[in-house]
Order: structure tokens, then C-alpha cells, then sequence
């Protein structure tokens, strides 16, 4: 981004390092080791209770880590001089006061980082909140939460933007809305750090994930290359009247073979083409022959299960 | 800094409490006023020998012209004190109430200069009370010593008192900042700190008085480690028999606001934010 601001060799890479934070005996982040590129839409990706908002927090200085370290563009949060200018946060959809204007709890950070009041005015038509800006933030719909969330992020015009979960509330329009956005600000040159577990909204969104789980990393890259790192253990969906024989002469070729619900034959370890010849050498009719590739979300399930969930 | 001392301001003044404070306020100094009255009437009329000799010469000082109409010009401290230091708990507590101490933190991660913005706001308000108050006191604080027939007194005892009183509102509104520091919940911080003011002064009153009775007069000069003891013999406008000195109860409460300052910026540095 060719910001007047931002000096050309601090890039607005995000640098994760050995970050580990214990509470008590739990381990809520393990020796976490990540890089989110600027440019890019980076989607971050883990089950409930995998540690992804302690390392945001301690991504910005909110949460201590107890060993290891994060940085942006090169340094830590606490050592930015003027953070809001750098790194625009949005982390819960009701950190604001509930009797306080949207538009005054904008003013309130723009005094505190030294920004022009106009720019609380700027962000709000910007995030499409301008009708509510007087309006009592108790009087916001969650959507309207995280609209105000982005715009305060916004204030500052950074170039790294770290978003927890951003989606949680929106309708379908909002969540379009926010990739449209999102995906804008990556175009620009900034760096876009995304949390969330809808798998769905991030395949469309994200250019790279990072998956965690347990607090530990599971895999990270983009997308497409996460997703076909899966692909050796793509199944084929074959339908056949023989299904019987069929099992018996594909397991033959050490191919693992379940039987779904509906009576088809869900085959590992062989591709289509294989068992087009096996079917053929055993006379087996086929009436369906399918590789199902698998998307974002199966390849998650398949990369955390067992390690989801409460520890 | 001195932007965060803006942002500080800006976040009371778009929100109610501060209003609400003042409602509750405002008929509250009108009962001291009366009170201060009645007692100021009483005290003009009270002839020496009718009182218990161990406590006419107490009786004596705060009877005089100066310790009546410093009395009176510090009207309704009592209450206000109390109320600055619930501003200050607010000003703490509520950014934990409404989370808004993420965004707080995210603008500013220099968390000492946070807490030292607060303190800084929450010293501004406080001044403000004060000289509200004061004002109102020296319209209607002269017209009662019209009322029981002593002239009003503009001495330099009296003006040491205001000024003396000023000083308890700044720093009742740091212990209130130190106390939301210390104790996170706002209704937890703010039952606590009502309880100290009130319950501790009434309590510490009564738990000195039997130990003075047992032990001995020195016992008195304890009550100087209580706050509001303190706050209010640093505002009696002359110095009471039996009484530590006035500039005692000044060093004390000053001691008592640096240490919760302190206490309250070194408890933020630390704390995880989740």
C-alpha cells in the first residue's frame, strides 16, 4: 500500500512465534507458530475452545502470553506508538457502552488516538450505519454491533485488520456485505486475519487458513492447497446392483471400502479410473462412479476430530 | 496524554451517570444544609457549664465562629465525598461492565497512561463538585450564620477549610479509582466502597470510642487512619482538644490516594483482558 504513513520495510505481516498461554493446568495455546500474509484474506480456523481468541488477544497485548511472542509488521502490539493507526481490531460485537451514541463511541477513540472527529462520521457511512448513528448503541441489532465494530476499526485507516469472528449475528445480506468488504481491503495491500468456524463463509472468503486445534497448529496455507492436501484420501461414491462383488474385488486391490445408508459403496485408497477397471475385469454394472472432493469443511472435521472441544 | 484525559472526559460526558450522581446529590446537600443549620443553632446556643467538663473543651472549639462557619461553608461533604468516590469506582468498573475496556486498550496499550487518564478525569469532576458546591455553600452558608446571629467569617481559617475540602474530593475520587481497580465488578466495587464510607466510619467511630474508654485518650488519634475520619478533621476550620492535628488527616489521605493509584495502575499492567 503506498501509505504515506507506513515506512516501505514494515510490511503488515502478522508473525506468530511459540506463543503458548496456560491457565491453571489447561494449555489454551501450544507453542503456536503461524505467518498471515498481507494482501491476502486469511481465514483462522479451529473448533470451540481451540484457542483462537487468546492468541488474538495476546496478538494485541490483551491477554499476556506466557511464552513466545506475536508481531505486526515486526513488532509487538504495546510497542506500536500509534496502534489505531497500524491495526484495526474488531474482537466482540458488544465491547461498547450501552447508553453511549454509536457516533460517541466513536469520538471517544478518535480523541484518545489523536483523529480527527470527522473520521467517526467517515467510518460510519462507510460500514452503511450513518441513518443510526445517534441512535443508543442498546438500541443495535447484532448486525448493526458488528458494523459499529468494524467502523472503529476502521477509524485509523490501518493496514492490518484482525477480526474474531465478524459473522456471528449477520443475515445472509450482512455476511455478503462483509466478505465484499473484507475482500476490498485485502485487494489494497492490507492484511485481513479472519477467526471463525463457519467453514462454508470461509471457503468463499479466505485466500489462506490457518486451522488450530487443542491450542496447537493443525495446518496452514492456502486454501486450495490445504484442501488437496486431503485429496489422497478423496472417497468414491460408486452405486452398483453387484455392490457385494464389487467390495470383494476392490478390496482385493487393498482399496477400503464402507457402505453408506443408502446402500452405495464409499471407496478409499483407489481413484475413479481404478475402479472403472476393476469393475470391468469382475462384470460388475456400475450406475454411479462419483469422486467426491472433499471441500474446506470436511477436510476441518477430518483435521481436528478428537482434538475439538472441551479440555 | 493529554488527549486521554479528553477521551476519559468525553466517555463521562456521553453517558448518564454523571447526571445521575448529580440528582441524587442535589437533595442530599440540601438535608446536610439543614442539618449543618440545626446544629449550628444548637451549638450557638449551648452555655459551656451545661456540658460534661471532658468535652467542654472539644464543645468550646468547634463552637467558634471560625469552626461554625467552616463547617457550613464545607456543607455537604459528607455525601459528596461519597459521591465522587462512586464517580471514580464507575469510571473503573464500568469499562469492565460494558467491555469496553478492550477498545480502551486496543487505542491505548500504554495501560499506566489509562489509569493515570482516569485518575487525571476523574480529578477534573471531582474539582467540579467541589467548586459547585463550595459556591452554593458560600451563598447559603452565610445567610445561616445571619439566621443564629453570627457574622458571616471570612478568615483565613475558613478559607483553608474550602480549600482543605477540595482536596478530600480529589482524593475520595482516587480512592474510588482505586477501589475499581481492585475489585473488577461494579456492583461489588461500588457496595464495598459505600460500605467503607458509611459502615467503616460509624464502625470505626464505635469500635475507637470503647478502646479510648479501655486504653486510653492516645487511642483517639487512630481515627486518623480512617478515611473519612480523616477527610472530615482535615475540614474543621480550627483544631479540636483532643484531636490529632488537622494537617495529620491531610497527610494521611494524601498517603491513602497515592497508594490506590499506584495499587490501581500496577493491578491494569498486569491484568488479561478477556
Amino acid at each position: 500500500m503506498t501509505d504515506g504513513r507506513s515506512s516501505p520495510n514494515t510490511t503488515g505481516e502478522i508473525v506468530v512465534s511459540r506463543l503458548t498461554k496456560i491457565y491453571g493446568n489447561a494449555r489454551a495455546v501450544n507453542d503456536l507458530s503461524f505467518r498471515v500474509e498481507p494482501g491476502r484474506v486469511t481465514g483462522f480456523l479451529g473448533p470451540n475452545g481451540a484457542g483462537k481468541t487468546t492468541t488474538l488477544r495476546m496478538l494485541l497485548n490483551l491477554v499476556t502470553p506466557t511464552a513466545g511472542q506475536a508481531t505486526i509488521g515486526g513488532r509487538r502490539y504495546a510497542d506500536l506508538t500509534d496502534p489505531v493507526r497500524h491495526v484495526g481490531a474488531v474482537l466482540e460485537a458488544s465491547s461498547a457502552h450501552k447508553g453511549r451514541t454509536g457516533i460517541n463511541h466513536l469520538r471517544v477513540i478518535c480523541t484518545a488516538a489523536g483523529l480527527p472527529r470527522s473520521r467517526a462520521d467517515e467510518v460510519l457511512t462507510q460500514v452503511g450505519l450513518a441513518p443510526a448513528a445517534q441512535r443508543k448503541f442498546k438500541g443495535y441489532s447484532l448486525g448493526m454491533k458488528q458494523r459499529l465494530g468494524i467502523a472503529a476499526a476502521m477509524l485509523g485507516d490501518p493496514r492490518v485488520l484482525i477480526l474474531d469472528e465478524p459473522a456471528n449475528g449477520l443475515d445472509p445480506e450482512g455476511i455478503r456485505w462483509m466478505r465484499g468488504f473484507l475482500k476490498s481491503l485485502a485487494a489494497e495491500g492490507r492484511t485481513v486475519l479472519v477467526s471463525s468456524h463457519l467453514l462454508s463463509e470461509m471457503q468463499l472468503l479466505a485466500d489462506d487458513v490457518v486451522i488450530i486445534a487443542a491450542g496447537r497448529l493443525i495446518r496452514q496455507g492456502p486454501v486450495d492447497r490445504v484442501i488437496g492436501s486431503m485429496a489422497q484420501t478423496a472417497r468414491v461414491r460408486v452405486r452398483s446392483p453387484q455392490a457385494e462383488t464389487l467390495r470383494a474385488a476392490l478390496e482385493q486391490q487393498s482399496a477400503t471400502v464402507d457402505v453408506d445408508d443408502q446402500g452405495a459403496l464409499l471407496v478409499r485408497g483407489v481413484d475413479a479410473p481404478t475402479i472403472g477397471r476393476v469393475a470391468l475385469a469382475a462384470s460388475v454394472e456400475l450406475h454411479e462412479l462419483a469422486t467426491e472432493r472433499p471441500d474446506l469443511e470436511g477436510v476441518f472435521l477430518e483435521l481436528t476430530a478428537g482434538k475439538a472441544g472441551i479440555r | 496524554m493529554s488527549n486521554l484525559v479528553r477521551a476519559e472526559l468525553v466517555k463521562i460526558r456521553t453517558t448518564s451517570t454523571w447526571w445521575i450522581m448529580t440528582l441524587i446529590y442535589l437533595p442530599l446537600w440540601g438535608i446536610t444544609l439543614a442539618f449543618n443549620w440545626l446544629q449550628t443553632d444548637a451549638l450557638t446556643r449551648t452555655r459551656l457549664d451545661d456540658v460534661p467538663a471532658e468535652q467542654s473543651e472539644a464543645v468550646g472549639a468547634v463552637a467558634q465562629p471560625d469552626a461554625l462557619a467552616a463547617n457550613l461553608y464545607t456543607n455537604g461533604q459528607f455525601f459528596g465525598l461519597l459521591m465522587v468516590m462512586l464517580l471514580g469506582i464507575v469510571v473503573v468498573t464500568g469499562e469492565f461492565f460494558h467491555q469496553t475496556v478492550t477498545t480502551t486498550f486496543l487505542t491505548t496499550p500504554r495501560r499506566s497512561a489509562v489509569v493515570l487518564a482516569k485518575l487525571a478525569a476523574t480529578a477534573c469532576l471531582a474539582l467540579i463538585f467541589w467548586l459547585v458546591t463550595t459556591s452554593a455553600n458560600l451563598l447559603a452558608g452565610p445567610a445561616v450564620l445571619e439566621v443564629v446571629g453570627v457574622s458571616a467569617q471570612w478568615g483565613s481559617a475558613v478559607w483553608e477549610a474550602v480549600v482543605l475540602n477540595g482536596l478530600a474530593y480529589l482524593l475520595w475520587a482516587f480512592f474510588g479509582v482505586g477501589l475499581g481497580t481492585l475489585i473488577r465488578s461494579q456492583l461489588g466495587a461500588t457496595v464495598t466502597g459505600i460500605l467503607l464510607y458509611l459502615g467503616g466510619t460509624i464502625g470505626a467511630l464505635t469500635v475507637l470510642v470503647m478502646a479510648a474508654n479501655r486504653f486510653g485518650d492516645w487511642i483517639n488519634n487512630l481515627q486518623l487512619l480512617v478515611p473519612s475520619l480523616a477527610s472530615a478533621l482535615m475540614t474543621t476550620g480550627v483544631d479540636i482538644p483532643g484531636e490529632p492535628p488537622r494537617w495529620a488527616g491531610a497527610a494521611v489521605l494524601i498517603g491513602y490516594g497515592l497508594l490506590s493509584g499506584l495499587i490501581g495502575i500496577l493491578i491494569m499492567r498486569r491484568r488479561d483482558v478477556s
